[in-house]
């Protein structure tokens, strides 16, 4: 078996066995969920290890012609930035699993689409060919309307249609925009490597990339088209808003990337400046947003916000050709912090409502007496937002923000500042909840912390932040060789 | 013998109309006549799938044309009439003394679109299609409840047979202009004929009849009323075979007209426009419809307007998307109905809100729900996805990026009431949790149907190769 077709078989295999395993079956379906998303984490972990970080490029090239007709064909090919996103699905994947362990309703639908959700992300990072990248996208976008409907709380209704909505107008700019780079390429194919060298005309470069760029933007939360991402958050289960936060916001970014930067350079560049203006704003917007918030999800929502924009910054500055190694190396390092990030705040901040009922921040004082092991969590995963070294996200902040420096010096201010506004909103959630006087109302929830095994998802999020926080490089060779081939081209 | 061979699909169907006729003169149960509409179906279906290596002209050349295009296209046919032969095990909302009549009826239907999927001359294509109006007319009129079922039916057949009359007044416009009622003939002089205007008015007045029996604007205004209101059996046949029918027949005129190049262009951007009216008004309709049916009606104005966008382009590529997406729309709509018919078995209209709670009382009708749905929206891994992907491409490659713009738009907008329906399936609780006792046929259609849809969404390979194929005969079938 191929390896990375064995990687997308794990969803899809978990997915079958789960529609024909009775509904009653609950343990046998929570245990195929994690095996298979065990199993997808092993695999994942052979690939880092074995891609080539000397010869670079797209490696374990896997190509069956689909539709030979118009040039579709199933074909997987992962680069240094798919290797680590793949990673970063498998870790999301498998403590996303076990955080929703103890989930009574519905198991098995629930499981079914997650495993639906994980295909689509899986699928996206690996294919090569437009017309599967852009299914895949699809597939994953769609499994979050359910979840979010039948699982989720408060106001999920709205959220989920509001969600789904925005994320398939989104699409809606995608579709002609890629149909259309198929036909200017004249080539008949949809083989994105083969795209990625045809010189595209620079007039029809720049009036496709906005199309692109707005287009998967949507989905990385790019401002002001962020409004579905921090209500769906709140409205999510906790796996759902892993999931959601950690992996398919960044099929956003990494669309633009693959997509947008990699087949269409001269119109990345046209646009740059404009967007990364937008994301700056986003930067400072996001977080400036989250001071306000009562509630801990709507932080943690417009923290993605936030730290989003940072990666669409990022991505901006990497093709204005100054600081273009550091800014890219940033924006991918960031992907792969933020997701880890988010999915540890989610995962605990899911923990704390399910034994509290409550996620107002006014409602707790001094939670870290009480559930000390959660709070102490939940305090990494804030600070590693708030870019303090030793965890991950601080390389990644620091790269981006190098590169503003060097490029737009303002826009590197516009990081610092929100940077800063993270530091006081972290900072704000830890004193009103986590610290200071003790509210009894929940001196119930002391035998309730995390205990056991629901310490391993957690466990495992917050080795891999503070591993990459002090052994950056391990992350960096991967990625950097495709960085500098990908900006061959600016 | 051979025409007999080439014959065989409307033959069987004939037959087995008249074989329903005599039941139903001998008073049969239904358990027999429904055995009779089975057999008949599987019969056709099969009749059809072995004549796909056949080509000719049976009896009458010039006339009635027989090939890959119309043999595939009448194994759709079929396939729809025996979908809902299948389904309707029990007769539900057709009056109780009209049960034997019902499948006769459209089975004399079916035979009128076999034969307009073949006719090549203007006054068989004609007779043809009222062959295949007719006994719907009167199928979408026998709904058990009288008042429920009056409105929509008059609305039917008024409006078809003004549709109809369009068709005949361009029909006779054809006729003077070309001298011959042969489509051949006027194939051959397409080259004079195409400089004049009235030819592509006479053109775009014939599809009329067939853009009424697609359901699209400006002949929509049918298509809510009689598809809430007429048996749920006879629109699941009107939203499946007869779609189709009326696709291929765009088709082949499109493919008539289409070496004329250039000159086209006028009535291209008629249809253009024709199907962004469509694909919005249909899609801002549904919105705010509370009724399944007629959602679906409006659902089905606005994929008209999709299918509009391969047809318009009149090229090959676009014309083996719409085909490709006939074929796919003709079985998720036919999923769609086939909940509807269960759920709506004691009620004359199904609403939406009577799904509510259907996952609890038919998970499979409500996993059967969303796979259609999810195909009617346009997401994978259905054909829905895939389809539009085709006939966008088909428009691109053309250069109508807006066009598609609006299109996709379009899309997105309609999620909003599938959705809906979704929600009211998957999350309301209902009132009613008695559990809906489906039959083995029916779940065994619904998932052959189910699997079908799926199938040509993630390895459409053969089925586009087939669309493919019929469309090279189809254009290539066009003399001169």
């Amino acid at each position: 078996m191929p390896l990375l077709s064995g990687i997308l078989l794990c969803p899809v295999g978990a997915l079958v066995l789960v529609l024909l395993i009775p509904a009653r079956a609950v343990r046998s379906i929570r245990w195929v969920c994690a095996v298979s998303a065990l199993v997808a984490g092993v695999l994942s972990v052979q690939l880092w290890r074995t891609y080539d970080t000397v010869v670079g490029g797209f490696q374990f090239v896997e190509i069956i012609p689909w539709v030979e007709e118009v040039g579709i064909s199933y074909h997987l090919a992962v680069d240094g930035f798919s290797t680590i996103l793949v990673m970063l699905t498998s870790i999301v994947f498998f403590t996303g699993v076990l955080t929703m362990w103890d989930l009574e309703i519905r198991v098995k639908e629930f499981f079914a689409f997650m495993l639906l959700l994980v295909t689509g992300v899986y699928g996206v990072f690996l294919s090569q060919d437009l017309f599967f990248f852009f299914l895949f996208y699809e597939i994953a976008v769609v499994p979050m309307y359910p979840l979010i409907l039948i699982w989720g709380s408060g106001n999920r209704e709205y959220a989920a249609m509001k969600l789904v909505l925005f994320l398939l107008a989104g699409s809606a700019l995608l579709f002609p925009a890629l149909l259309a780079i198929y036909h200017a390429s004249g080539l008949g194919t949809f083989n994105m490597i083969l795209l990625a060298q045809k010189a595209f005309d620079p007039d029809f470069q720049i009036f496709v990339y906005p199309f692109v760029f707005l287009g998967f933007g949507v989905l990385a939360g790019l401002f002001p088209f962020h409004g579905w991402s921090p209500t769906g958050h709140v409205a999510a289960p906790s796996a759902v808003s892993m999931l959601h936060a950690g992996v398919l916001m960044k099929l956003g970014a990494y669309g633009i990337l693959a997509v947008g930067i990699r087949l269409l350079p001269v119109g990345a560049v046209y646009w740059a400046p404009t967007f990364a203006t937008l994301a700056a704003i986003g930067v400072v917007y996001g977080a400036f947003v989250a001071i306000r918030q009562t509630d801990f999800k709507f932080v943690i929502g417009f923290s993605s916000v936030s730290h989003m924009g940072i990666v669409v910054l990022g991505l901006n500055l990497a093709v204005l050709g100054k600081a273009g190694q550091d800014a890219l190396n940033g924006a991918v390092f960031q992907m792969f912090a933020h997701g880890i990030m988010t999915a540890l705040l989610f995962s605990t901040v899911g923990f704390i409502y399910d034994r509290a009922h409550s996620k107002t921040i006014g409602d707790f004082g001094g939670l870290g007496s009480q559930m000390p092991r959660a709070v102490s969590v939940f305090i990494v995963a804030g600070l590693c937002g708030a870019g303090v070294p030793g965890l991950a996200s601080f390389w990644a902040e620091l790269l981006v923000f190098l590169a503003a420096l060097k490029t737009y010096p303002a826009l590197g201010v516009a990081i610092i500042v929100g940077l800063v506004l993270t530091a006081i909103y972290v900072i704000r959630v830890f004193s009103q909840a986590f610290f200071g006087p003790v509210n009894d109302k929940w001196d119930d929830l002391r035998g309730l912390d995390l205990q056991g095994w629901q310490i391993l998802p957690r466990a495992i999020l917050v080795a891999v932040l503070v591993f990459f926080g002090f052994f950056p490089s391990v992350l960096l060779d991967v990625i950097d060789g495709t960085t500098a081939t990908v900006l061959t081209a600016f | 013998m051979h025409d007999v061979a080439l014959f065989l699909p409307e033959t069987v169907c004939l037959l087995g109309a008249l074989v329903l006729f005599f039941a139903q003169v001998f008073g049969a149960r239904y358990g027999v006549v429904w055995g009779l509409a089975l057999l008949s179906g599987v019969a056709a279906v099969v009749a059809s799938v072995w004549t796909w290596p056949l080509a000719g002209e049976p009896f009458f050349p010039g006339i009635y044309r027989v090939d890959f295009f119309t043999q595939f296209v009448k194994t759709l046919i079929a396939g729809g009439f025996l979908f809902v032969a299948a389904i309707n095990g029990q007769p539900r909302t057709v009056r109780s003394d009209a049960w034997a009549e019902m499948p006769m009826f459209l089975l004399l239907a079916t035979t009128g679109m076999m034969m307009l999927t073949s006719a090549m001359e203007l006054v068989t294509l004609y007779i043809s299609m009222e062959l295949a109006a007719y006994p719907i007319y009167i199928a979408v009129a026998l709904h058990r409840n009288r008042d429920v079922g009056g409105e929509g039916s008059t609305k039917y057949m008024l409006q078809g047979m003004v549709a109809s009359a369009i068709t005949l007044y361009g029909l006779s416009f054809l006729f003077g202009l070309a001298g011959s009622t042969y489509l051949a003939a006027i194939s051959s002089q397409l080259g004079t004929l195409a400089t004049q205007p009235l030819f592509w008015l006479a053109v775009l007045l014939v599809m009329a009849g067939f853009l009424f029996k697609l359901a699209a604007f400006p002949f929509h205004f049918w298509a809510p009323d009689t598809y809430q209101t007429a048996p749920h059996e006879v629109v699941t046949f009107v939203a499946t075979a007869s779609k189709v029918a009326a696709i291929a027949v765009l088709c082949r005129i499109a493919a008539l007209v289409a070496p004329a190049g250039l000159d086209a262009a006028m009535a291209s951007r008629v249809l253009m426009w024709m199907s962004v009216a469509a694909m919005t008004l249909g899609n801002l309709a549904a919105l705010r419809q509370g009724d399944l049916k007629r959602l679906l009606g409006y659902s089905a104005v606005a994929h008209a307007g999709y299918v509009l966008i391969g047809i318009q382009t009149m090229t090959g590529a676009g014309l083996t998307a719409a085909l490709f997406y006939a074929m796919g729309y003709a079985a998720m709509s036919a999923l769609c109905f086939l909940v509807v018919v269960e759920v709506g078995r004691d009620e004359d209209l199904v609403t939406i809100e009577s799904l509510s709670g259907l996952h609890q009382r038919a998970p499979l009708l409500a996993a059967t729900l969303l796979i259609g749905l999810f195909g009617l929206i346009g997401l994978p891994p259905t054909v829905g996805f895939i389809g539009k992907w085709f006939l966008f491409s088909a428009a691109i490659e053309q250069g109508q990026f807006v066009f598609v713009l609006v299109a996709a738009i379009n899309s997105a907008v309609a999620l909003y009431y599938y959705l809906l329906v979704i929600r009211q399936a998957y999350f309301a609780e209902g009132h009613n949790d008695e559990p809906i006792q489906t039959g083995v046929v029916t779940l065994a259609v619904a998932g052959g149907t189910t699997g079908l849809v799926v199938a040509m969404g993630v390895v459409p390979g053969w089925f586009w190769a087939r669309s493919v194929e019929a469309v090279a005969a189809l254009m290539g079938g066009a003399p001169g």
